[in-house]
């Protein structure tokens, strides 16, 4: 019997799932690895811990979960969170640490592209929206303020293309993390003159683009025999995150959208074109060479719950958040819709999507002396799916959404898959396989088998689960307050500047 | 509370215990100008504050402490007044003397204390790491120096034992609370971080699950399901993660040779490291290093 790895790279954890032929998860596991801030703006990883947990993690799970059950590895796919930015020299040793996608040192650099004329062009070229998560506006911080880093780098890789390349040898990066990169254009699908110039570097320092599909190389023989894996063990690039937590949702039809809220947060769409936004609120990135996930992606996912629950929880366990979380999550459901009047702006983290204002801050409003702490929970859990709301409100004026799904551990809380029914006003499913990323990946390369006829066969398979109806009078109230909700939102925008700058 | 001072070498009270430097309450009712100037502690220093408001800096690190307020000062750090005089107000203090291992590489407690070897060790690396010198609101702490007194003053049948007991339950005391008020007890993953921070500096060290776990204020048991639920790994596989992340890094530098790699990446021995880098990597150390150094 053959099955499938898929290996994601997240943000805290890789994790690896296995899948039969048919896609039924036979196992999965995980490990973790740190991120450093060195300074607050700084948000590293060590490449070499990750390649090793990775390593650790897939030989464990091969040889305690995958040989016993006399399972052979046809294929092992990748994916990963997006905009990482790891430099290398002529060795292929790695200078320094893996820069994520949460890094902000180059803010003022992307605050003055944005503004810039050159700005809007390379937007709209590369659908990656101008801010300082994209690898561009990484690369010219380092050529600007880190030039002995910058001159020694032979190539500067996505993380995936590190671990893969110490796999197989291979420098590559799939189009579907290439157009996360701000580098490259999602229409011509080359590397973007522009962009190349702005960040200070040729084509020849970027990895090798190729297609999701691509077998970069061989495992190397030393792996092979460390992971137990045969030679024919094919080798998938694969793609990011965000765009297999989209397939792996299911979503093909450009009247369908899923919800992503794990820590942070997105609302995607797929369609053939790009959503052309004036205001540069869209990613528009590429799942394969025709086909686009777009969206827009918020900061203050579940994570902001989590902070709360840590700030006011009880914690007679120690550590255990999960059980804070839901005691929270109970006796939030005792509060009537709308919190009696309180609302939560969930700008801890700044924000990108709608607002995209790094100086966003939090703020809860309209206080009332009879407000206790049961409304300032329910009110935290509107106000975080108030801006997911606000998300869907802009993708609306480009498409008509009729059905949506949810995937990710916020979303798919029960309570909080009623309230987002609720706010969009439209049914909400939940999908049979909770872990989206690994099923979008598995989908990729049973396709890439001939298991499915192509992707929109693929995304067909996916199973939902359970549908959450809409409840029009909740509606009604959600919608009374959602619209001071935005009204607050930008009404603040100078009074955010200004808090900010005294944090 | 009344003043007294007993020091090791003048008072009969402390003949039996040589590892007590000083024990004393004393009641500073005037300032005097350069009475608490930079001094770096030799022995483990305990103050606790019954009256008055002191302004410390220990370690570099000015501290505010008020009545029921705890400091621990540990050999090598440095302490002095704010303003180089101690303030106005009553003080209770114990000064506690450490012993060598025998390989002298060490500080330990001695055997007065009956805690055993790993106990032992691991509440010392709990107390070095924990950068929490001055604990809030430690009453308790008040509890214990006011037993060990009684039992050196009355000096009833069993005392030694006893004050040797109440001296290591202070010391434990200590630990404990440290860690808690290091961690809340509500963030693992930053709790985790802190402790990864000391693992990473201190790689060559053969950490214990106890140490760890002390590190963050759990129990074993508790711990080992916390870090394996959170990481994937168990504590001590975590922890060779680490260490073969590192000696991967020192590989590629082709400057240090294999065997100082493995030891000051907390391997036991080069052998140790070979077996566990090939079983992971399919390499060993030296093939790793011809094919991925950066000098080639």
């Amino acid at each position: 019997m053959e099955c499938i790895i898929t290996v994601e790279l997240g943000t805290n954890a890789v994790r690896v799932f296995a899948f039969d032929l048919m896609g039924n998860t036979l196992g999965s596991t995980k490990g973790s690895y740190p991120t450093f801030h060195s300074d607050p703006d700084y948000s590293e990883q060590d490449p070499e811990q990750i390649f090793i947990t990775m390593l650790y993690v897939l030989k464990n799970f091969i040889t305690e979960k995958i040989q016993p059950k006399k399972y052979k590895v046809h294929s092992i796919c990748f994916l990963a969170s997006m905009h990482s930015v790891l430099a290398i020299d002529a060795n292929g040793v790695p200078l320094g640490n893996v820069i994520t996608w949460a890094d902000n040192r180059g803010k003022k650099e992307a605050q003055e592209l944005k503004n810039s004329g050159i700005g809007k062009k390379l937007y709209d070229a590369t659908g990656t929206p101008i801010h300082p998560m994209s690898p561009l506006v990484k690369i010219a911080w380092l050529k600007k303020n880190d030039s002995e880093r910058f001159d020694k780098t032979y190539k500067f890789l996505a993380l995936k293309s590190y671990i893969v390349q110490q796999l197989t040898g291979e420098y590559v990066i799939d189009y579907s993390l290439a157009s996360a990169t701000g580098m490259l254009n999602i229409h011509t699908l080359k590397w973007e003159a522009n962009a190349l110039d702005y960040a200070g570097i040729t084509q020849e320092k970027l990895p090798d683009l190729s297609s999701v599909f691509t077998t970069p190389g061989k495992l190397r023989k030393e792996y092979q025999n460390s992971l137990g894996l045969s030679s024919s063990t094919r080798i998938i690039i694969g793609s990011s995150d965000g765009c297999m937590a989209t397939l792996g949702a299911g979503i093909w039809s450009e009247d369908k959208a899923t919800i992503t809220i794990e820590d942070s947060g997105a609302v995607r769409v797929v369609g053939k074109q790009v959503l052309r936004d004036d205001q540069q609120r869209f990613f528009n990135y590429l799942l394969t060479e025709n086909h686009y996930v777009s969206g827009g992606p918020t900061n203050n996912g579940g994570v902001i719950f989590e902070w709360f629950a840590k700030q006011f929880g009880d914690f007679e366990k120690a550590f255990d958040v999960e059980y804070e979380m839901e005691n929270l999550i109970h006796e939030a459901s005792n509060v009537s819709v709308g919190s009696e009047g309180l609302l939560f702006l969930p700008y801890l983290l700044g924000e990108r999507a709608p607002l995209w204002n790094p100086n966003a801050r939090g703020c809860y409003f309209g206080l009332n002396i009879k407000h206790e702490r049961k409304h300032f929970i329910r009110a935290t859990i509107e106000g975080m799916l108030y801006e997911i709301y606000s998300i869907g409100k802009i993708l609306g004026e480009h498409r008509t959404i009729s059905g949506l799904s949810v995937n990710g551990s916020f979303a798919t809380i029960p309570f909080c898959t009623q309230l987002i029914a609720d706010l969009y006003d439209r049914p909400v499913s939940t999908i049979k396989n909770s872990n989206t990323c690994g099923l979008g990946a598995f989908l990729l390369t049973a396709t890439d088998m001939g298991i499915y006829a192509n992707l929109e066969e693929a995304a067909k398979s996916v199973v939902l689960e359970e549908t959450y109806n809409p409840r029009k009078q909740d509606h009604n109230i959600y919608m009374q307050y959602f619209e001071i909700f935005q009204r607050l939102s930008t009404k603040l925008e100078d009074e955010f500047e200004q808090i900010a700058k005294l944090q | 509370m009344n003043q007294f001072f007993l020091h090791h070498k003048q008072s009969k009270e402390l003949e039996d215990f040589p590892h007590i430097l000083e024990f004393a309450v004393r009641k500073n009712t005037s300032i005097q100008l350069n009475s608490l100037g930079a001094t770096t502690s030799e022995s483990i220093r305990i103050y606790y504050v019954l009256e008055g408001k002191f302004e410390w800096v220990i370690n570099d690190h000015q501290h505010i402490l008020y009545p029921g307020d705890l400091a621990m000062i540990l050999p090598g750090k440095t302490f002095q007044g704010k303003k180089d005089f101690l303030d106005i107000g009553t003080l209770f203090w114990i000064q506690i003397q450490l012993e060598k291992t025998e390989d002298n590489k060490r500080m330990v407690l001695g055997n007065w204390s009956g805690l055993s070897g790993r106990e032992s060790a691991a509440i010392w690396r709990v107390l070095q790491l924990n950068s929490a010198p001055v604990l809030v609101k430690l009453t308790e702490a008040l509890n214990i120096l006011q037993s060990i007194q009684n039992e050196l003053h009355q000096q009833q049948i069993g005392y030694t034992t006893r004050v040797n007991h109440l001296i290591t339950e202070l010391l434990i005391l200590i630990a404990r609370q440290s860690t808690h008020q290091n961690n809340l007890r509500r963030d693992f993953p930053q709790t985790f971080m802190k402790l990864e921070q000391a693992l990473r500096q201190n790689l060559s060290h053969q950490w214990t699950v106890e140490e760890m776990a002390g590190m963050v204020g759990l129990g074993s048991t508790a711990f080992t399901e916390k870090v394996k639920n959170y990481t994937g790994f168990s504590p001590l596989n975590y922890l060779i993660n680490i260490r073969i992340s590192e000696a991967i890094k020192l590989l590629r530098k082709e400057e240090e040779n294999v065997t100082s790699i493995a030891l000051e990446t907390g391997f036991y021995s080069s052998q140790h490291f070979s077996t566990t880098f090939k079983k992971l990597t399919g390499y060993t150390p030296g093939e790793f290093r011809k094919r991925n150094s950066s000098k080639k």
